[in-house]
């Protein structure tokens, strides 16, 4: 983004919002413009949002993190530069560059960074911290040439880069990614000697659009996508299975087909933080089923559900996929090595994002490796995570099995010894909760989303209930499955928050929160919080039932309309005081 | 208008906003009350981003209205003879 670009985003006025995003930037330097462009790229991260981003006092980074700590803005952005650790490490300084003073330097730098650490992990307690540590490269105070590494900068990168890998551990800190950045801003076109000695600001424009572009992205964590469907001859692996045969095709250094082996070996890791794999191929099934089951294949059999192959279009095959799945298009990637299988695809599902894979460019491929780990990356995993790909598989395949002997749902349902966990504990904060609230479309009453401190602060207040609900039953786990918050007026909910994950559907657990929310606050009526998306269908046809008419804002539910109209619901309730 | 009028009027229109295309063409630092210090940086960093130029940024006198910034960017982008 140029910053004519930047200025012009900032010119138009958002619509007049209900709740502006307040950051504060925290530098030693002066902000300039760096805070336009990270203003900007956060008016695009937001759109329909005030952005206002406050910076603190010029030349006094420490002073300016009390100032974050005092002011309890939505996320604290903090930029650390080697001045910041130590100013003789900044060319507004005229400080000794003599080697005696090299122990000093370290000791104050390692302090501080040290200091760093501690202050970041109290302000992530009331707010989302993000940092970037210095990017700017070091003068030349280590006496030896350029082209020889110095000890004295060597003990400093490691210095930060330690103090990094702490700060990385900690919950609700994000540290900005150096190699991502290197990669965007050559470290060699960064500074801007003649900006930094005159105004303070120490940025080349470009470095400084980058830089904004980067710590917005961790600002606003863009939603992963949740499931990945692969074409399998010439992608997962080299070849084309009904030619070459099951032992035909291959993925490794010997048969000239190593990028497909890298493509398994990266679904295979995905697929362990819980995203979903499946394949769609025009190829014949059994002979699909030969190659799946080979020993040397490095994607996990298991992993892949389901596994649509025929002749019929593909097109067919995603729309099966995303109906066993249940999750929407725009949360799917397909991929496949032939344009016109993706433009098919793209044809009737335009939500989905489709991508070529480039199995004749290893440098390409490897740029594919990259961009799939943006597009399904997540700052922490959950135990959800872990159990999502087999309580799909089980459940499929447990109905599949039922409806095979001529069962139905509800029988299925009534056998399966469901129980639901409802936990009302709001100490300590679960993150599950959060989580679930900003990544579930379908069944989500308003699909507001909310940062760490603005949830934070709803869930604390008082009056505000949380309900966390998590379900089993004899075929394994799905975890924590529901959130429910609001608060209690007299003998009426007024329910805000309502999200619970398409793993849950055809449960009739929406039913079962419902009949515990009259039960446990033991209120004559529930007012829903409701807001039409272009995703939340599931959930609106779910209050139309309960209703009887179209759900509007502030829609009433009593409990005599409830036990009128209740569906019959199959789960034993477990109430816990916490966990 | 030519092209370097153009783009200047899009780097004022950036940075004053509120200042219309009449007020433009007559806006200095000393007549234009978002003119400060912090403004002229933005407006240099924007035009030298723009053109492609290196503003020095101790000999500003003549740079501080819209008048001057365009004589000086039609000086520094016309092409040379001989």
């Amino acid at each position: 983004m140029k910053l004519i670009e930047a200025l012009e985003i900032l010119r138009k006025e958002p619509p007049e919002p209900s709740d502006a995003f307040r950051a504060f930037l925290a530098s030693g330097f002066e902000p300039l413009h760096l805070q336009t462009f990270l203003t900007a790229q956060l008016r695009l991260a937001f759109p329909g949002r005030k952005t206002q981003i406050l910076s603190g006092v010029y030349g006094d980074f420490w002073g300016n993190l009390d100032r974050l700590s005092a002011l309890g803005a939505d996320v604290g952005i903090l930029f650390c530069e080697w001045s910041d650790l130590d100013p003789r490490l900044s060319l507004r300084s005229l400080g000794s560059w003599e080697p005696s003073t090299f122990p000093e330097v370290l000791s104050n730098v390692r302090a501080r960074a040290s200091h760093l650490v501690e202050v970041a992990e109290k302000l992530s307690r009331q707010t989302t911290v993000v940092i970037s540590l210095p990017t700017l490269p070091l003068p030349p105070v280590s006496f030896t040439p350029g082209w020889h590494a110095g000890a004295l900068d060597l003990e400093l990168k490691a210095i930060a880069s330690s103090a990094g890998a702490k700060l990385a551990l900690l919950a609700n800190v994000k540290v900005l990614n150096s190699e991502r950045l290197d990669r965007a801003s050559p470290p060699g076109a960064r500074l801007d000697a003649k900006s930094e000695l005159a105004f303070g600001f120490p940025y080349q424009l470009t470095h400084a659009s980058v830089l904004a572009e980067m710590m917005s992205h961790l600002v606003s964590a863009p939603t992963p996508k949740k499931g990945l469907i692969t074409d399998l001859d010439d992608t997962l692996w080299s070849g084309v299975l009904g030619e070459e045969g099951f032992d035909g095709v291959f993925w490794d250094l010997e048969h000239h087909s190593q990028s497909h082996g890298l493509y398994q070996r990266l679904l295979d890791a995905l697929s362990e933080t819980g995203v979903l794999l499946a394949a769609a191929s025009k190829n014949d099934p059994q002979l699909v089923a030969k190659v799946l089951d080979r020993n040397d294949l490095i994607l996990s059999r298991q992993a892949i559900f389901p596994v649509e192959a025929h002749w019929r279009p593909k097109s067919e095959s995603v729309s099966r996929i995303l109906k066993t799945w249940n999750i929407g298009a725009d949360s799917v990637v397909f991929i496949d090595d032939s344009p016109m299988e993706l433009a098919e695809v793209k044809a009737t599902h335009p939500d989905i994002e489709c991508i070529l894979f480039p199995k004749d460019d290893p440098q390409a491929l490897l740029e594919l490796l990259h961009q799939l780990r943006d597009l399904f990356g997540k700052g922490v995993l959950s135990q959800e995570d872990g159990i999502r790909r087999e309580s799909i598989r089980r459940f499929q395949e447990n109905v599949r099995e039922f409806e095979g002997r001529d069962g139905k749902l509800e029988d299925f349902l009534a056998q399966a010894k469901a129980e639901l966990t409802l936990n009302f504990s709001k100490e300590p904060l679960d993150p599950r909760a959060l989580e679930l609230v900003n990544k579930t479309n379908q069944f989500n009453l308003n699909g507001r989303r909310y940062t760490e401190s603005a949830w934070q602060s709803y869930v604390k207040q008082p009056d505000t209930f949380l309900l966390i609900a998590a379900y089993k039953d004899k075929y394994g786990p799905l975890g924590k499955i529901a959130v429910l918050a609001g608060q209690t007026r007299a003998k009426k909910i007024l329910l805000d928050v309502w999200v619970m994950s398409c793993r849950a559907f055809s449960r009739r657990i929406e039913y079962q929160c419902v009949a515990e929310l009259f039960k446990h606050f033991q209120v004559s009526h529930i007012a829903f919080n409701f807001q039409a998306t272009t995703k939340n269908g599931p959930l609106r046809e779910f209050l139309a039932q309960l209703l009887g008419m179209e759900p509007r804002a502030g829609c009433e539910l009593s409990k005599d309309e409830f036990a009128a109209i209740q569906e019959k619901t199959f789960q034993g309730v477990v109430e816990v005081p916490n966990g | 208008m030519d092209e370097t009028e153009a783009r200047l009027r899009r780097c004022f229109s950036a940075v004053f906003p509120s200042l219309s295309a009449t007020a433009m063409l007559g806006a200095d630092a000393t007549n234009t009350e978002e003119w400060d210090s912090v403004a002229s940086v933005t407006l240099f960093a924007t035009i030298e981003e723009e053109f492609g130029i290196q503003i020095d940024l101790q000999a500003t006198d003549g740079l501080l209205s819209f008048a001057g910034l365009l004589d000086h960017l039609r000086a520094r982008t016309a092409p040379r003879s001989g």
